[in-house]
């Protein structure tokens, strides 16, 4: 589904990807684990193709198609999602029409015909469910006054409403209390199938007891050094890094 | 001053006809009003209130101006109460001496529309009064408007500005308001007209006391728009809104410039503007507020906020704070910025091209100064006519 290979990539002329190779295939969810600034959030936002990264080498294909010639919406079309980490207000942009534009652009690049408005409701109704998000906070404007739990909510809501196939989670645990992250992570899995994938960024374990990941990558100065399994990511729960950084030295 | 010359010409040879269709009260003031457009002739852009508009320009060419057709008796359907109260007010706020437009307009005006609102009446519907320029010819049109709200009167007035032709065309508009004691006024002035239309509004208001004045000034399409609204709050415990909205585009040019005088104690005033200035138009506003020394526990809030679309657009801001009062609240602002890029970044990212993805964000932030108009009905017609104007022909999913 997703390859990259040797990826580089600056951002204000600083080298952060310094070559990093992945593949992930469909139904497979990719833990990336790494320190702050060992550049998981630079991967993130140039797969989504954000603005202010500039990619110097190596090439990403999604679904056989170069993802790196694709603008960023083009690419959400495609059936790349990234929950962010922090989740942008939009005053005066009612949740209901941001969803629908969204919604009935992808349509439109599918060649669909948009949702009529009653169709578009319901389907509102029933994704808003999956992480019990209000209806008064469907109604207000994009993310505008809402709690960090709600805020995240709120993406794996829009995940629910635009079913991707690749859905990036960059660092959807912080900030969460114990009960917000039960609902983002039961949302997050009921909406796992057979021919999705997710890549999950985040510090700790406790988002990956729910989410129970089948690789896990450490990160490490814009590469990743150590790929293993789910007990991987236990042991730098006990150990933190440096037994890492110590091995590859 | 040659293109004041025209006008003193033009009232020189047309004063028989003018006088013919006209009320007395309006061909009484005419003589006083030449006399200091020709002693001030047209302010130049030196004069502060008149920093962002050249007005000399604006006026400077040779329009055709329409009068009535002298056939008809003038005034003859008005009562003589309504005759004594036009008396009475007509003039009064604005000052030919004051103001070129003023003077201008006083001396060459032949038709004086008249909303008179006896004590304690409410009117249930707003009354609407559309102006539709149509010409084959440039043209000059010359406009009056009096309101008087007597004591708990209510009236809400939409003042439609629309041009069918497309010509030159350059309206002055004057526009008294006596917002009597207790009384309410709502004022709404909507233009859309076409980038070769001029247009000088000049709005005076007086609140007495525990008065209320609604005024809101949207612009969504013309060529040269200024509008002064000048408010006098001179009885205890008015209230006034000022609103604002402005969505400029190609050459277009809007100048609001207001005045909210506080002159009594215990007065409320608000004002927002919004203005989305694109391509390579031009906005300036100036609000000033002025609190007397007489006025204590005055609550004054004014905010401008402006998004500017591009390089070469212009947008000039000047909000003002004069305060001779010690025991009041008083704030003022302005912004000047561009669309939020980690939002339109964010909207990409859940496939909403950058195209629509602007479009809503410039019709979101317009519409914040829609949502304070209390007319519901008219919040719902000026959404939609703000998406409209945002969207071209073809994306546009309105008149489908």
């Amino acid at each position: 589904m997703l390859e990259i290979k040797n990826l580089h990539a600056t951002v204000s002329g600083k080298e952060i990807l310094k070559g990093v190779d992945l593949v992930v295939k469909p139904g497979e969810i990719h833990a990336l684990m790494g320190q702050n600034g060992a550049g998981k959030s630079t991967l993130s936002n140039v797969l989504v193709g954000h603005p202010a990264y500039t990619v110097t080498e190596g090439s990403v294909t999604f679904n056989g198609k170069d993802l790196l010639s694709m603008t960023p919406d083009e690419r959400s079309h495609e059936g790349l999602f990234l929950s962010f980490q922090q989740p942008v207000e939009i005053p005066g942009v009612s949740m209901v029409n941001f969803m629908r534009a969204a919604l009935n652009a992808k349509r439109k690049y599918q060649g669909l015909e948009p949702l009529d408005a009653a169709s578009f409701l319901k389907l509102m109704r029933e994704k808003r469910k999956i992480v019990e998000l209000d209806n008064k906070l469907a109604n207000r404007s994009v993310n505008e006054g809402f709690s960090g739990g709600e805020k995240k909510r709120n993406e794996i809501f829009q995940m629910a409403m635009l079913e991707p196939t690749l859905s990036i989670l960059d660092e959807t645990d912080s900030g969460l209390d114990v009960d917000a992250l039960r609902i983002v992570a039961e949302g997050f899995n009921k909406l796992r199938t057979p021919q999705t994938a997710a890549i999950v960024i985040t510090h700790y374990q406790r988002l990956l007891d729910y989410l129970k990941p089948d690789v896990v990558h450490v990160l490490i100065d814009g590469r990743i050094v150590k790929t293993g399994g789910p007990e991987l990511a236990v042991e730098i729960e006990r150990r933190g890094f440096d037994w890492i950084k110590e091995e590859i030295a | 001053m040659t293109s004041v010359k025209q006008y003193i010409d033009f009232l020189h040879e047309q004063r028989p006809r003018l006088d013919a269709c006209s009320l007395p009260l309006l061909n009484a003031r005419r003589d006083a009003a030449a006399s200091a457009l020709v002693a001030g002739g047209f302010p130049s852009q030196k004069v502060e209130r008149y920093r962002y508009t050249d007005v000399a320009a604006a006026f400077a060419p040779n329009y055709g101006i329409w009068l009535k057709d002298a056939g008809g008796a003038a005034g003859s359907a008005l009562s003589d109460e309504d005759v004594a109260c036009c008396q009475t007010h007509y003039g009064t706020l604005a000052d030919v001496k004051a103001d070129a437009i003023v003077a201008l307009n006083t001396m060459l005006v032949d038709d004086l529309l008249v909303l008179h609102i006896p004590a304690g009446v409410s009117k249930s519907h707003p009354v609407q009064v559309t102006q539709t320029l149509r010409a084959t010819a440039p043209l000059m049109q010359n406009r009056r408007m009096l309101i008087v709200a007597e004591a708990g009167a209510h009236v809400q007035v939409i003042l439609n500005e629309r041009a069918d032709a497309d010509q030159d065309f350059l309206v002055t508009q004057v526009t008294e308001v006596f917002v009597g004691p207790g009384a309410q006024v709502e004022f709404y002035d909507i233009e859309s007209t076409h980038a070769r239309f001029h247009r000088f509004h000049q709005f005076y208001a007086d609140i007495a006391e525990e008065g209320r004045l609604t005024h809101a000034s949207i612009t969504l399409a013309g060529g040269l728009s200024r509008n002064q609204t000048d408010v006098r709050l001179s009885g205890e415990g008015g209230e006034v809104h000022l609103l604002g909205c402005a969505v400029t585009d190609g050459q277009q040019h809007v100048d609001n410039n207001t005045l909210i005088d506080h002159r009594a104690p215990g007065c409320v005033s608000r004002e927002l503007y919004k203005y989305v200035v694109d391509q390579q138009s031009t906005g300036a506003f100036a609000g000033r507020v002025l609190v007397r020394e007489a006025a204590q526990q005055t609550d004054s809030e004014e905010q401008n906020a402006n998004l500017v679309c591009t390089d070469q657009a212009r947008m000039w801001t000047q909000p003002m704070l004069e305060i001779y009062a010690d025991d009041v609240k008083c704030s003022h602002g302005s912004t000047v910025g561009q669309l939020n890029a980690d939002a339109l970044f964010y909207m990409a990212q859940r496939g909403i091209g950058e195209s629509e993805a602007r479009t809503m964000l410039k019709q979101a932030f317009a519409a914040e100064v829609v949502a304070e108009i209390p007319l519901e009905a008219l919040r719902q017609r000026l959404h939609a006519m703000i998406e409209k104007r945002f969207r071209s022909c073809e994306d546009c999913r309105l008149c489908k």
